[in-house]
């Protein structure tokens, strides 16, 4: 941020600030700097000058949540901008957070709680008081309870984080349910459950700021990521400020890889092959990293020597010739043999790797292949590699200290035996899962944040179970704005936009130095509208449970007062006035595996070491229930065991490692996995071919979505700011694809899969690649307001001006309506890239 | 006739209210010379470096909010076009808003001053940053002497002739509000370049919110500011033909590109414009 001296002195009409600087060696240039502008932190009224009030908050648009900052004019929010003291943000925000006002004053929005008064689904529906909602829905909920069923209320949410996660948590544990689905499995749960196999925790951080060079398998991180803001800039600033070559494989010339330093064309589903032959190119070329090999465990024997490891992965690799690649992948074997070389030579270097490379069949082993590829040139948890992420420490209320043992259904882990490790669970499943029966059905069916019809795969299928009274009695919604599941619920409980609650938040640093930062409402909840974090404190007392706290507000306070720095800052006043926290004194974390484990932690009661891995562990905090069984068990096949893990023995030391989260890995960074090969998958990164792929016709082409830089995933259509850049989709096929089938740009086509067809219009263009056809995955509405989808909600009210400037009545289309609900054999990963299709002009 | 009269008259006046601000239009003097002529206002330029331009339409959606802009209309966009051939496609982004041009050589007046039929209006005075004063002429449509072109709506009649009269299309009508002399008629919007916010010490909405930051906003008579070293670094101003858009239209735009990958060679950037929305607002993603 640039800071201004003499601040008073810029208004321009006034200013004089260049006496100050007159005189001496620069009078000719008297004015030179005089007059520097402030980065942002104000603004001011364009028609009256006055300025806003500003008030410190934090987005929501995305996962991202980026820290911004809000300006209030006449008891309006108007202006979103990025928090000018965040070092995540750096003062920036998206487009799509800024257009999030659209959202607070969407005159589709609900504001009070809808009771369905027809036939459900019908979009009959009656207003009703709170107190009516939380007795009828308490009631219910209670019912449950007292009956010795609280598992038979399930609770689906979609983005729920920071301390919304905390206070829902303490509610449902309180009331105990465990039935709960979560949306992971449509993002990238996949590559998390690939990162917890090889280094424990998941979630990478990409460290930009160090990095000499970027491989990026299927990311487009400049329009859209987890830690989109934080990250994306700082790879511009790395490209153009470093001259950091970054290479995108992709199948569609994203933003990101029209900026990249070369776009390298992939066919789908075909990432890993090039990654393992790369792997291959340097482990041959010599160019691995000898040292961090001793933290690799790459075959069964957990005391491998370093040559014995690296002859092992080479032998792996033989099979994966950058010709062969090139056959199964279409990259040029040479660019293959060439890129391979340059990222192992310019350490450090990073490999990023996202959906486009792992929302396949062979996902989970695209995703350990990149792993690998980063751990043998030794950039991992290293600055300017593929980084581990430093995490927060909020201290915030525990809750009722008496909760009940939770019950659940098991319902989000998929059918029997569809995934080996599904640890980010198999949720677009969860409809399939309730229609089929035998795991049990929910009586209450709750979603929040999350809209189970648009978002997963096979909407009609989602539609026609969400709207059979006998297989979802209840269905409950808790959502600001009217989309395609609210309108198939029997209450609607209007949450408030993020804009208008409180939370507290954590989300990642790529400085590796933890922020704190909260959300608190720039104005009071429209309508009636209530955040469902008050609600919840609500429900709880209502059922005679109280949480401890009465509000999200109070929660945030408390947290606030007593997480250690924030607490000596000044607490929730200091959040409130500034917004974000961090520690000045702390140092950015890397290499956290290095750390060696203290000898009195080994002596700990219950600690012992497995041979079969050379884990320390603490037996006790596993389900086994004597040191005996837990030795005959072995670390690896105790349920539970990565509770315990202490840490692992390499030679005569023992480190930190790399510590296990979701599974019972050893602390190695695992490019051998036993616990894959105890599911008979291949322990060591294999290429596995795409069976619908194998089995392709000539004129069969592989859909494929994304997303784009002005929408988010499924729920900003009613950003007019946005749909009015973005409202239509046309299909985007390569003309080596169109031509044979007679299909021009503009020709009205069908898309047709194994369970379904839509209709759209053809974009013939050179910006993907042969044999697939992209359809972003934002449009195509049927509810969610005017904006949207051209349809007001029942419930709506006509608030503003710009409803009659609105210009635009084409909405685009879903391909989910086309995509099966299938998982990634290991994780569960919907596999949303792999959908074989045919397109025929309509 | 009496029209005849009027146009030449008007011109006449025109020409005498830009001597005064004429001096300031020291982006075309060095800055040495112009300091010399005894005041100097800043000369606000905008420097778009398309290296690190993404396309994600940030500053569209801020310049959307920091002025409530309807729906219909833009102040600022970015425009896309793919090139190429697969593999070798290309995607160069080109972020648009008004260039607020010096005006051509001869008169130093831009084409939307020069056809707005409510200039010249009352004297203004302009103080520089040293306490000096320059004066000026307002109007519905008038240039400031640091360079902006301002809209005064109390004087605007509604004509249009200044969106006519831009060949960039950064000009549209707003509308929401009236104009200020005709009430049947809707008054302009166009970029001020956040007059309300640099007046104040603040940067523009658009360049708070570049992420990659892409618009770099300055005073092109401080030798010391980031537009300045770029403007030397890149040759920007010896090199307007390669560096700005439209040239031959001789209006001499004030925003610059910094363009290593030719964006300014495609179909999208030698078009003329009538409006901002009809720019190819399509986003690709």
């Amino acid at each position: 941020m640039q800071k201004i001296t003499r601040r008073g002195l810029m208004k321009l009409g006034i200013a004089s600030g260049a006496i100050l600087t007159t005189g001496g060696m620069f009078k000719t240039n008297a004015l030179a700097g005089s007059i520097k502008l402030e980065a942002g932190g104000k603004d001011f009224s364009p028609a009256t000058g006055t300025e806003r009030k500003m008030i410190p908050s934090a987005c929501w648009n995305c996962v991202t949540r980026d820290a911004m900052i809000g300006f209030v004019e006449d008891g309006r929010l108007v202006k979103l901008e990025g928090q000018p003291n965040s070092i995540r943000g750096l003062g920036k925000i998206c487009a799509k957070g800024a257009a999030g006002i659209n959202q607070l004053y969407d005159p589709d929005r609900v504001l009070y709680p809808m009771k369905r008064a027809g036939k459900r689904g019908e979009g009959k529906w009656k207003r009703i008081s709170w107190d009516e909602a939380l007795t009828e829905l308490g009631g219910r909920l209670k019912k449950l309870r007292d009956e010795g069923h609280p598992e038979k209320f399930m609770f689906h949410y979609g983005r729920m984080k920071g301390s919304s996660s905390k206070i829902v948590g303490i509610f449902l544990d309180a009331y105990g349910t465990g039935t709960k689905g979560n949306h992971t499995s449509i993002c990238e749960g996949g590559k998390w459950t690939a990162q917890e196999l090889t280094w424990g925790k998941h979630y990478d951080n990409w460290d930009f700021d160090n990095t000499k060079y970027i491989l990026n398998f299927g990311s487009n991180v400049l329009s859209a990521h987890t830690n989109h803001i934080p990250t994306s800039q700082r790879l511009v600033s790395a490209m153009v400020e470093r001259g950091v070559k970054m290479v995108t494989f992709d199948v569609r010339l994203s933003n990101t890889a029209a900026r990249s330093t070369e776009w390298v064309p992939v066919k789908p589903g075909q990432d890993g092959a090039v990654v393992l032959a790369m792997c291959r190119e340097i482990m041959n070329a010599g160019l691995y990293d000898k040292d961090f090999f001793k933290f690799i465990k790459a075959t069964e024997n957990p005391d491998a020597t370093t040559d014995e490891k690296v002859a092992a992965i080479k032998a792996h690799l033989a099979q994966y010739t950058p010709e062969w690649a090139e056959k199964i992948s279409g990259v040029p074997a040479a660019k293959i043999k060439s890129i391979a070389l340059e990222f192992a030579k310019a350490k450090p270097a990073v490999v990023i790797s996202y959906r486009g490379a792992v929302a396949h069949y062979n996902g989970n082993d695209t995703e350990r292949a990149v792993q690998m590829l980063a751990a043998i040139t030794g950039n991992i948890d290293n600055p300017g590699g593929r980084v581990r992420p430093a995490g927060n420490k909020w201290k915030s209320p525990k809750g009722p200290e008496n909760k009940p043992k939770s019950k659940k259904l098991n319902l989000a882990d998929g059918f029997k035996g569809q995934a080996a490790y599904p640890t980010h669970h198999i949720n677009h499943q969860i409809l399939k899962v309730i229609k089929d029966g035998k795991a049990g059905r929910p009586d209450i069916y709750m979603w929040y944040c999350y809209t189970p019809v648009y978002a997963n795969g096979e909407c009609q299928e989602n539609i026609d179970i969400l709207k059979d009274e006998n297989l979802m009695p209840y269905n409950v919604c808790i959502n600001a704005y009217y989309d395609e599941s609210a309108a198939l619920a029997d209450l609607i409980l209007p949450n408030p936009s993020y804009l208008e609650w409180w939370d507290w938040e954590d989300h990642v640093s790529p400085k590796q130095i933890p922020e704190y930062y909260i959300r608190q409402p720039f104005v009071k909840p429209l309508g009636e509208s209530r955040d469902f974090k008050d609600v919840v404190c609500d429900l709880a007392e209502r059922m005679g449970f109280p949480l401890g706290f009465k509000t999200a507000e109070e929660f945030v306070k408390v947290s606030c007062d007593t997480t250690p720095g924030i607490k000596e800052a000044g607490g929730f006043e200091y959040m409130k006035a500034n917004g974000v926290w961090h520690d000045p004194k702390a140092k950015p974390k890397y290499f956290g595996y290095k750390k060696e484990v203290k000898a009195d932690a080994l002596k700990e009661e219950g600690v012992i070491l497995d041979e079969a891995t050379g884990v320390y562990w603490n037996w006790k905090k596993s389900t086994a229930k004597s040191e005996a069984e837990a030795k005959e068990m072995g670390y690896t096949k105790t349920k539970n065991a990565l509770k315990g893990y202490v840490g692992q023995k390499i030679g005569d030391m023992v480190y930190e490692g790399f510590k296990p989260d979701g599974v019972n890995k050893s602390g190695y960074f695992e490019l051998f996995s036993e616990l894959l090969k105890i599911k008979n998958f291949p322990a060591l990164p294999t290429y596995v071919p795409i069976p619908e792929h194998e089995k392709m016709g000539p004129k069969d082409l592989v859909l494929t979505t994304y997303k784009v830089s002005v929408q988010i995933h499924s729920r900003s259509t009613n950003c007019k700011w946005l749909t009015e850049m973005y409202h239509d989709n046309p299909a985007k096929i390569n003309p080596i694809s169109a031509n044979p089938l007679g299909i021009k740009t503009g020709d009205a086509i069908k898309v047709k899969s194994q369970i379904g067809e839509i209709k759209t219009t053809a974009e013939v263009t050179e910006e993907v690649i042969p044999g697939i056809v992209a359809i972003s995955h934002h449009l195509g509405h049927w509810e969610y307001g005017r904006y949207a989808s051209g349809n007001k909600a029942p419930m709506a009210g006509d608030d503003d001006p710009d409803l009659k400037h609105k210009w635009w009545d084409s909405y685009g289309v879903h391909p989910n309506w086309i995509i099966p609900n299938s998982p990634d054999p290991i994780n569960g990963q919907q596999r949303w890239m792999d959908t074989v299709v045919q397109v025929t002009k309509a | 006739m009496s029209e005849k009269v009027d146009v030449t008259r008007r011109k006449m006046v025109k020409t005498a209210g830009m001597v005064a601000a004429g001096v300031a239009a020291a982006g075309l003097i060095p800055a040495v010379k112009a300091s010399a002529a005894g005041e100097k206002a800043p000369r606000w330029v905008m420097v778009f470096d398309l290296r690190r331009c993404i396309g994600c339409r940030a500053c569209t959606v801020a310049c959307k909010a920091e002025y409530d802009v309807p729906l219909g209309a833009w102040n600022t966009v970015v425009n896309e076009e793919v090139v190429g051939k697969y593999p070798n496609t290309k995607k160069p982004f080109l972020p648009i808003r008004c260039n607020h041009c010096e005006g051509n050589e001869a008169d130093n007046v831009p084409p939307c001053v020069k056809n707005c039929p409510e200039y010249p209006k009352e004297r203004q005075k302009f103080e520089t940053p040293d306490g000096k004063t320059i004066r000026y002429r307002d109007g519905a449509t008038y240039k400031r002497p640091d360079g902006l072109i301002l809209i005064k709506n109390e004087y605007c009649t509604g004509c249009g002739k200044c969106i006519e009269a831009c060949p960039y299309g950064a000009r549209a009508f707003n509308k929401r509000i009236k104009s200020g002399k005709d009430t049947s008629k809707n008054g302009i919007t166009k970029c001020s370049s956040c007059q309300h916010r640099i007046d104040q010490g603040v940067a523009p909405a658009c360049v708070n919110i570049c992420q990659g930051r892409a618009r770099i906003f300055g005073d092109l008579n401080d030798p010391d500011s980031e537009v300045s070293k770029l403007a030397k670094e890149f040759e920007l101003i010896k090199n307007r033909d390669k560096s700005t858009l439209l040239p031959a239209e001789k209006t001499v735009p004030m925003n610059f590109y910094v363009d290593p990958d030719n964006a300014l060679n495609t179909k999208m950037a030698r078009k003329k414009y009538e409006k901002m929305a009809s720019y190819s607002c399509k986003v690709n993603g």
